[in-house]
């Protein structure tokens, strides 16, 4: 896939070392979004087992 | 007392002593995924703001904040909900990037970033405000700094993934006196 860069006024196609870190920072990100739902899915399958809603958790916590 | 324009244009300069200097600005262009400021920093200044305004993107998704070329040493907190209330924290420790100094969506995108010290030698200071601007993305602050001493005159800002289009980036800096 071809991305453009931009360097102050400049605009450019990105070398192939660029699409590659382009690439990696994009994995990198959705790699987070998955481990952040993956804690978020573990965490309401506690409350679900423990019969509460967060806002319940949330108040035993205090 | 009447004044002609250019005695007006005439007082501005040495009437006012204002806070926020306008430094550079630079318009984004169409579907890049990443925009590389040059020669924002010096030495004239010690504290900085960023804001990144105008444009759209082409999904909902985080902007991130690289400076220089360093790819390492990013810390910070990330505190963010929903409008309906759900709220999560995001950490970047010894992360490649501030990851979430800014949002955006279809809808427009939006950043407005404090950096301290970015030039001089000193770890680099940073906070930042985080809005997508869906109905049902995230709303945040990010608070952190780069653990590195590096002196830094640029920086780069690009979404987590697809591409930014229109708008423009504004650095200002702040008057030490």
């Amino acid at each position: 896939m071809t991305y453009k860069i931009q360097i102050d006024d400049l605009v450019r196609d990105a070398t192939a070392e660029e699409a590659a870190a382009i690439e990696a920072g994009q994995a990198e990100a959705v790699a987070q979004a998955d481990a952040l739902a993956s804690k978020q899915a573990a965490r309401q399958a506690v409350l679900d087992k423990l019969g509460l809603t967060a806002d319940e958790a949330q108040a035993l916590l205090g | 007392m009447a004044y002609t324009s250019s005695q007006i244009v005439q007082a501005v300069p040495t009437g006012i002593n204002s806070a926020l200097v306008l430094i550079k600005s630079e318009t984004i262009g169409t579907t890049v995924s990443s925009v590389a400021v040059t020669g924002a920093f010096s030495a004239t200044y010690d504290y900085y703001k960023v804001v990144v305004i105008g444009g759209v993107m082409s999904s909902s998704t985080n902007i991130k904040l690289q400076l220089g070329a360093t790819a390492t040493g990013y810390y910070a907190f990330v505190s963010r909900g929903t409008a309906a209330g759900a709220s999560d924290f995001v950490g970047n420790n010894n992360a490649t990037t501030f990851d979430r100094i800014g949002a955006g969506s279809t809808n427009g995108f939006y950043c407005d970033i404090n950096i301290g010290d970015p030039f001089a030698t000193k770890l680099t200071k940073v906070e930042a405000t985080l809005i997508t601007l869906s109905t049902t993305g995230s709303y945040g602050k990010t608070v952190g700094f780069l653990n590195d001493s590096t002196s830094y005159t640029g920086f780069t800002i690009s979404p987590d993934g697809g591409t930014m289009t229109g708008g423009a980036i504004y650095v200002y800096g702040y008057t030490k006196s």
